[in-house]
C-alpha cells in the first residue's frame, strides 16, 4: 500500500460523499418541515368530517333506532317508525334541509353500528353511556327519563327528598322505584312502602290519598298526568328560583355519532339548542306524553 | 414531621453513608416485595348450594370486574340465591392479547377459585379474537378459518388448566347474529368448522368436559335478512353441514319476552318455550341422547321495552320457568338466566334483566327466587 496523503481519486470520492450527505440532510429536514405544516393544520385547518361530507352530498341523515321503546320509537299499523325521536330526527334533519333515513336496528346493535359506519346517528330513547365516551360521540340530553317523585296536586308538605321520611310512599313492586324505596327506607325506617301491581296504580294510590307519595319513570309519571291524574313532580329551587325537576336517578336520553364526526356533533347540538329555544322539545313532550315538563 | 434541608441535624456526607446500608435494605425489600405474588383473598371455607331445585343457574357477568372481593361476593350471592350454576364469559383477548399462549391467567384465575369454593358449576363462555389472530379492521367477534387452529389451542390451554374445575365449554356466542359473527353474513357451515377444530382440543385436554355447541340468539329474520338467521333454521343447517360429532350439548338461548313461561312453543314466537323447538331439531337429527341446557333466557322488566314485562310478571315467570325446568324438561341440564349483576350500570334496558345492583343490593326477584329456593313461600320478598 503506498504511503502518503490520499490520492487525488479518493479526495473527489470524499467530496461527493459529503455532497450526497448535504443532499440527504437537507431532504430530511424538508420531510420534517412539510410533516410539521401538515400536522399544523390538522390541528388548526377546518375540520374534516366525511359523515357531514356525505348527508350534504347524499342529502340524507341515516339515523338507526329500535322500534320498540314506545313511545319514543314504535311502528305503526302500516310498519312505519314513528314517536318522540322520529319526531325529533325529522325536525333536525328538516333544519339541515336533507332527508331522514331511518334504519332499524336492535337495541344492542345501535353503538356498533355507529362505530362501524353503518350509519350517522343513533336516536333511540339511548341513555347517556360515559363508558363509551372513548368509542362513541353523545350529544348533551334531550329528555330526562330517569326515576321521579310524584305528589298530589295539592300541597302536603313534601317539598324535597327529606321530606319522604315517616310518609307512604307508593311503587310498583319488585320495579327500579321499589328497589330505590327499599333503599330510602334503611335510611329513614320509619318510612311506609305502599306496593302496587302496576306503575298506575302506584300513581293512583296518590291522587287516591292512599299515599303521600309515588316514584316512578319520568316518562310514566308524564303520561299519567299527561292522562288526567291529579297529580305533579317534585321540583327544587334553581339558585335563580326557578323550578327543576327533581330525578332520584338521572337517566337523560342523548343522540349517538361517530367519534370522528366533528361537524356533525356540533350541527347536532346547535339543532337541540334551536329546538328547545324554539319550544319544539316541549311542543314534541306535549304531543307524545300531553303534558310538558316539568308541569 | 418533614424537615427542610438546612434543619438536617447531620451533615450530609454523615447522612450519605449512614443512609447507604438503610437505602440498600429498602431496596432489596421492594425487590423481594416484587417477586412475592399479590396477596390473594381468602376463598373461604368450600361452601355447598342449598336449594329445593339444583337445576337453578344464572349467567354472571364478572368479565369486567376488577375488584375481587366484588368477584367473592357475587359468587356467594349466587350461592346464597341457592343457583347451583354459573355460566361466565372468558375472553380469550384478555389471556393472550398480544400473543399466542401469552397468559394472562389471574382474572380468570380468581372467577373460578371463588366459583369453586362456593360450590358452583362453571360452565365457560369462549370467545372474544385478539388482535393478531384476525384481519386488520375487524371486530373481536370476527373469526375465520385462518384463525381457527390459534382459537382452538387457547381453547385446549383454557380446558387444561381449569380441568375438574369447570363442567363444560361453549364455543362462541349467538353464530347466527351478523353482529356476532363479526359482521359478516352468518354461515352455519363455517361455525360448523369451528367446531371440527376446536372440539377435539377440548376433548384432548379434559375428556369429560362438556362441549356446548349453538348459543343462538332466537330470532325470526326472515331468509336472506343482514343482520341474521332465524335460529330453528341455522340449527338445522348446522347439522345439515355435519355438526353433530362436534359437540356433546346444546346451549340455548331462551328470552321470555312478553310470554309467560307456559305459552306453547311456536315457531312463529319469540318465548322461553321455543327451547322445545331447538330440542325437537335435536331429536330429529338422532341427537335425543344429548342434554342441552339455557345458558341464557328470562324476562326483562324496561318500564318501556316492548319486549319487557311488568316487574311483579318478572318476578313470578322466573320462578315457575326454574320449576317447569325441573319437572318438564329432563333434557336440561339448567336454566341460568341473564345476568346477575353487572359490574357497573349498562345505564340501558339491559339493567332490567338483573337480579342484584351493581352496588350488591338484591332486587326483588332476588329475594322471591331465593324464598323459593329455599321452600319459602311466605313473608315479604
Amino acid at each position: 500500500m503506498p504511503k502518503g496523503g490520499p490520492t487525488a481519486s479518493f479526495r473527489a470520492a470524499l467530496a461527493q460523499r459529503r455532497s450526497r450527505q448535504l443532499w440527504a440532510v437537507a431532504a430530511a429536514a424538508l420531510l420534517v418541515v412539510a410533516l410539521l405544516v401538515f400536522l399544523l393544520w390538522r390541528a388548526v385547518g377546518p375540520a374534516r368530517d366525511r359523515y357531514w361530507e356525505r348527508i350534504q352530498r347524499t342529502g340524507e341523515w341515516r339515523v338507526a333506532m329500535d322500534p320498540s321503546f314506545p313511545p319514543f320509537e314504535m311502528l305503526d299499523a302500516e310498519g312505519r317508525p314513528i314517536g318522540f325521536d322520529v319526531d325529533l330526527a325529522s325536525a333536525i334533519a328538516q333544519r339541515w334541509g336533507v332527508a331522514l333515513r331511518v334504519e332499524s336496528i336492535g337495541f344492542d346493535g345501535l353503538l356498533d353500528a355507529v362505530w362501524a359506519g353503518k350509519v350517522d346517528s343513533v336516536v333511540s330513547a339511548m341513555p347517556l353511556q360515559p363508558q363509551f365516551s372513548r368509542d362513541v360521540a353523545f350529544s348533551s340530553p334531550y329528555f330526562e327519563a330517569g326515576l321521579v317523585v310524584v305528589l298530589p296536586s295539592a300541597d302536603n308538605g313534601v317539598a324535597g327528598l327529606e321530606d319522604l321520611a315517616g310518609r307512604r310512599v307508593a311503587v310498583e313492586w319488585g320495579s327500579e322505584a321499589d328497589v330505590q324505596a327499599r333503599g330510602l327506607r334503611r335510611r329513614w325506617p320509619d318510612l311506609q312502602i305502599v306496593p302496587k301491581e302496576t306503575a298506575a296504580a302506584a300513581l293512583e294510590a296518590v291522587v287516591a290519598g292512599e299515599a303521600d307519595a309515588a316514584l316512578a319513570d319520568h316518562v310514566t309519571a308524564l303520561q299519567f298526568i299527561g292522562g288526567g291524574g291529579q297529580a305533579r313532580l317534585l321540583t327544587v329551587p334553581e339558585p335563580d328560583g326557578s323550578p327543576r325537576l327533581f330525578t332520584l336517578v338521572s337517566d337523560p336520553y342523548v343522540v349517538v355519532m361517530p367519534k370522528r364526526a366533528p361537524v356533525l356533533q356540533a350541527q347536532v347540538e346547535a339543532a337541540l339548542q334551536a329546538l328547545a329555544a324554539e319550544g319544539i322539545l316541549d311542543a314534541l313532550t306535549e304531543k307524545w306524553f300531553g303534558v310538558a315538563s316539568p308541569p | 414531621m418533614l424537615r427542610a434541608p438546612s434543619q438536617s441535624p447531620v451533615p450530609a456526607t454523615r447522612l450519605g453513608r449512614r443512609a447507604l446500608p438503610v437505602l440498600g435494605l429498602l431496596a432489596a425489600a421492594l425487590l423481594a416485595a416484587a417477586s412475592v405474588p399479590r396477596p390473594r383473598l381468602d376463598a373461604g371455607p368450600p361452601q355447598t348450594v342449598i336449594s329445593v331445585n339444583p337445576k337453578m343457574g344464572v349467567h354472571t357477568r364478572l368479565t369486567d370486574e376488577v375488584e375481587e372481593w366484588k368477584i367473592k361476593r357475587t359468587l356467594e350471592m349466587v350461592r346464597e340465591m341457592g343457583a347451583s350454576w354459573v355460566v361466565e364469559y372468558f375472553p380469550w383477548a384478555y389471556v393472550e392479547p398480544d400473543r399466542p399462549g401469552q397468559g394472562e391467567w389471574e382474572h380468570n384465575d380468581m372467577v373460578i377459585r371463588h366459583a369453586s369454593a362456593q360450590g358452583l358449576k362453571v360452565i365457560a363462555r369462549l370467545g372474544f379474537v385478539p388482535h393478531w389472530a384476525r384481519p386488520r379492521d375487524t371486530t373481536p367477534l370476527y373469526l375465520d378459518a385462518n384463525g381457527y387452529d390459534d382459537f382452538a389451542e387457547y381453547v385446549y390451554r383454557f380446558v387444561a388448566r381449569y380441568r375438574g374445575r369447570i363442567v363444560g365449554i361453549i364455543v362462541w356466542n349467538e353464530p347466527n347474529l351478523s353482529l356476532e359473527w363479526g359482521y359478516r353474513p352468518v354461515d352455519p357451515a363455517g361455525y360448523v368448522e369451528m367446531l371440527r377444530v376446536v372440539y377435539p382440543r377440548a376433548k384432548e385436554a379434559d375428556p369429560d368436559i362438556v362441549v356446548f355447541a349453538g348459543a343462538l340468539a332466537p330470532t325470526l329474520a326472515p331468509p336472506g335478512t343482514e343482520w341474521g338467521m332465524n335460529d330453528l333454521v341455522y340449527l338445522q343447517a348446522m347439522y345439515d353441514a355435519g355438526a353433530a360429532p362436534y359437540f356433546d350439548a346444546l346451549a340455548i338461548h331462551a328470552y321470555g319476552g312478553k310470554f309467560p313461561p307456559d305459552d306453547p312453543a311456536d315457531p312463529e314466537t319469540i318465548n322461553f318455550a321455543r327451547a322445545e323447538l331447538l330440542r325437537e331439531i335435536m331429536v330429529r337429527n338422532g341427537d335425543g341422547h344429548k342434554p342441552a341446557m339455557i345458558t341464557e333466557g328470562g324476562w326483562n322488566d324496561h318500564p318501556r321495552w316492548a319486549r319487557a314485562v311488568r316487574p311483579g310478571q318478572r318476578i313470578l315467570y322466573t320462578v315457575r320457568a326454574y320449576q317447569k325446568v325441573l319437572e318438564e324438561w329432563d333434557w336440561c341440564l339448567a336454566f341460568a338466566p341473564w345476568a346477575f349483576r353487572y359490574p357497573a350500570p349498562a345505564r340501558t334496558y339491559q339493567d332490567y334483566f338483573t337480579f342484584v345492583t351493581s352496588d350488591f343490593q338484591p332486587k326483588p326477584i332476588y329475594l322471591a327466587v331465593q324464598a323459593y329456593a329455599q321452600g319459602r313461600s311466605d313473608g315479604e320478598f
